[in-house]
């Protein structure tokens, strides 16, 4: 037993890191985040080129063959660059989703691991009613009011209620779909509501229905929080090496301000939460490689979401505090990343919610 | 990356758990799931017959080599049977510093003598150590050591006089390692040298400290005219200082894997408090005892990731292992008197209180002993990120 990373797995790690340094640095994140949509479609290009989209999806399913571990090294450094695709939206979660449903989802599935198609899940619905037509078809009327990555998407997967209030998922070309791009604080992560008026779909477009589909959804849901916390631990690990490079060089009182243990402390205490952080991500996308029960993938996914957001969030709020001024301005990065964690930290919902799954876990069942 | 335990692994572990209940039963009974000196009605003398009983089965020494008298179990199987014993009932290891901490030292830095003279009585069971290190002067800045050792040429013996404060255990060991200043007028960390002391002799006193648990595992150990033999410096004498942090280094060892086994138990023990008293219906202790499990399992999985790494190497994560399970405990001690909620304030007789309340109360020295948690981030700012000293 050991959780520390194989050679490839390092190599996975160093050459991501490389690359992105080159083709995401600052300015050209803050390019993509300034434009039109906020997608950096050159990017995602590559991306697929490189079969990252695929890293985790099986040979059979023309991916890598390799495992969420490798999957979070990449997330990880996506995060590290704040870097504007879909790469959660639609490798961590939606082909998750389309791998535990129905064979109606496999063209679908091999888009999304081909990196060919953008895929991105509307989960929360305010009002999302889908009723069977005769010829077995659908008629979906709702809206999503908050999808990130929407707004890049070729296909949605769209959760909803038919007549008997048990949950439905069906599947469209984006382009069927009214959508509102939304202003968000998080330029780095657009997002847009979404709205369906009598949308019809065939049959076919429903991928998977009633009891089948909640324990899907939350298998992907889960899955998926583990590349969101790979991700978060990317922008706490930014944060900290931005504070490091510049309280080496700022000066003040004639010496510069890292000599300080005020400062220090705080630095090491970023680096506590970053390692714990670490160490909860990579385990729990070990355990993920494992195959295992349900109860066991949703612990470790939360324990790796939680610990991972909080480094996020402690590491922005440091990373702004200890820059002084310069952290407050619109110039320096620190802002971008204090941003991307929060809108991070409720991307899956509201982490209380996913702990109280946790504290169910531990105390309700019988002893 | 490897987290699937291996059939012989699993097979290995059932051997464990089924030696434990084998005998930690019958007149061992008492010692299950004793933390140690210090905890009520633990017995000194039943304690080392445990341990002696362990040593007979090979369970000491697991991870010295073979030629030094151990098993040296691949590092798997010390990860196991760590588990196994605490998961099993198994008591505080009284011989915990001669085999976790003299003895790899001994086993890196001693001569062939003394690894011939002290290993055995360590594997046996049958001779244990104290550590002489902080002084009323020297805790956090331990190179401030005053505690003086000189070579009586007469008798070739060294001489020791001082003081050394906060040593566990010293009223029921039999040895101590002392850093002691040997080079008069050196100061900071040369002319040191790590001492094998006799500790019962004449030149030298033991007091027990109360602690604010009210137990007292701690001691003063006063030295006047103390005496060892002239062979028995660990290392060279005036390289004290280089020994004595590279047993502390081995601290962060597999057993630290059976300290969490320990933690699960102390955690286990809040949740049935909780569920017994109803503060598992209230919101908010449901998600500190939520967060306490999850932080534990992420404790194991950094663990994992230390013990993994190659052999003498200290990669970052190594730095912040500390603070990460002293801070993680001492907030368990805080959830543990908050679930007792007013009860927490009464002494009943209740085991399992009692247990809730020394870990409350004891929790507060995790953060302090071993290098207090101002000393940690010090020490992570600096070595492991590299920030100015």
């Amino acid at each position: 037993m050991d959780l520390v990373l194989n050679d490839d797995q390092q190599l996975i790690a160093e050459t991501a890191a490389d690359f992105l340094a080159e083709v995401c640095d600052s300015r050209a994140m803050r390019a993509a985040a300034d434009s039109a949509d906020g997608f950096d479609r050159a990017l995602w290009r590559r991306i697929g080129e490189m079969g990252w989209c695929g890293v985790q999806a099986s040979e059979h399913e023309g991916g890598l063959g390799l495992g969420w571990v490798e999957l979070a090294l990449l997330q990880e450094q996506l995060g590290r660059r704040l870097a504007c695709v879909p790469y959660f939206d639609s490798v961590a979660l939606a082909a998750s989703l389309l791998r535990r449903v129905g064979t109606n989802g496999a063209g679908l599935l091999a888009e999304a691991t081909a990196g060919t198609a953008v895929v991105v899940v509307a989960l929360e619905a305010t009002d999302g009613v889908a009723r069977q037509l005769a010829d077995g078809g659908w008629r979906l009327d709702g809206c999503w009011p908050q999808v990130p990555a929407a707004g890049w998407a070729d296909h949605l997967l769209l959760c909803a209620r038919d007549a008997n209030e048990a949950p439905v998922l069906l599947a469209t070309a984006t382009a069927r779909v009214r959508i509102r791009p939304l202003h968000t604080i998080d330029a780095t992560r657009r997002s847009a509501e979404l709205h369906a008026d009598g949308l019809t779909l065939p049959a076919d477009a429903c991928l998977s229905r009633g009891a089948a589909l909640e324990p899907a959804l939350q298998g992907a849901r889960d899955l998926a929080a583990i590349a969101l916390a790979a991700e978060q631990l990317g922008v706490a690990q930014q944060c900290l090496d931005l504070t490091l490079a510049h309280t080496a060089q700022r000066v003040q009182f004639g010496q510069a301000i890292a000599g300080f243990q005020a400062v220090k402390h705080r630095c090491a205490q970023m680096l506590v939460m970053i390692e714990a952080a670490r160490s909860a991500v990579y385990g729990a996308a070990a355990v993920a490689d494992t195959d295992p029960d349900p109860a066991t993938l949703a612990f470790h996914a939360t324990q790796a979401l939680c610990a991972a957001t909080e480094a996020a969030q402690f590491g922005a709020q440091e990373a702004i505090q200890l820059h002084g001024g310069v952290g407050f301005t619109w110039e320096y990065d620190v802002q971008l990343y204090f941003k991307r964690a929060q809108a991070a930290s409720v991307r899956l919902g509201a982490l209380s919610r996913w702990r109280e799954r946790i504290a169910a876990q531990l105390l309700d069942s019988l002893p | 990356m490897n987290l699937v335990e291996s059939r012989e692994e699993g097979e290995f572990r059932a051997q464990v758990q089924a030696w434990m209940r084998e005998h930690l039963r019958g007149d061992f009974e008492p010692l299950r799931g004793c933390h140690g000196p210090g905890t009520p009605g633990f017995d000194v003398a039943l304690a080392k017959r445990w341990e002696q009983t362990l040593a007979s089965a090979g369970w000491v020494g697991i991870g010295w080599p073979r030629e030094v008298g151990g098993t040296d179990l691949p590092l798997g199987r010390q990860i196991i049977f760590h588990e196994e014993y605490v998961r099993g009932g198994g008591p505080g290891r009284l011989g915990h510093i001669g085999e976790q901490l003299l003895a790899p030292t001994l086993i890196d830095h001693g001569t062939p003598e003394q690894k011939a003279r002290f290993l055995p009585g360590i594997r046996a069971g049958t001779e244990y150590w104290a550590q002489g290190y902080s002084e009323p002067g020297a805790g956090s800045d331990l190179a401030n050591v005053r505690t003086r050792a000189r070579r009586d040429a007469a008798s070739d013996e060294w001489l020791i006089d001082g003081q050394k404060v906060w040593t566990s255990w010293a009223q029921e060991s039999d040895w101590i390692f002392v850093l002691a200043r040997s080079e008069e007028g050196s100061v900071r960390h040369q002319g040191l040298t790590l001492l094998l002391v006799p500790l019962h002799q004449p030149g030298i006193e033991i007091r027990p400290i109360r602690q604010m648990t009210g137990s007292a595992e701690f001691n003063e150990v006063f030295f006047d005219g103390a005496r060892t033999e002239g062979s028995l410096h660990l290392g060279a004498p005036g390289q004290g200082w280089k020994v004595a942090m590279a047993l502390l280094g081995y601290e962060r060892g597999v057993s630290t894997l059976g300290q969490q086994a320990q933690f699960r138990h102390e955690l286990d023990l809040v949740i049935a408090a909780a569920r017994a008293n109803g503060a598992a219906r209230d919101p908010v202790l449901r998600q500190r005892i939520a967060e306490a499990a999850m932080g534990l399992a992420t404790l194991r999985f950094h663990a994992l990731r230390v013990l993994g790494a190659a052999a003498g190497a200290m990669p970052r994560e190594a730095w912040t292992a500390k603070y990460a399970w002293s801070n993680w405990r001492r907030d368990l001690g805080r959830l543990a008197i908050d679930v007792l909620g007013a009860a927490g304030d009464v002494v009943n007789g209740d085991a399992d209180r009692a247990r809730l309340q020394q870990l409350w109360l004891g929790s507060r020295a995790d953060t302090i002993y071993a290098g207090t948690n101002e000393i940690q981030l010090n020490l992570i700012a600096e070595r492991a990120l590299g920030m100015p000293r």
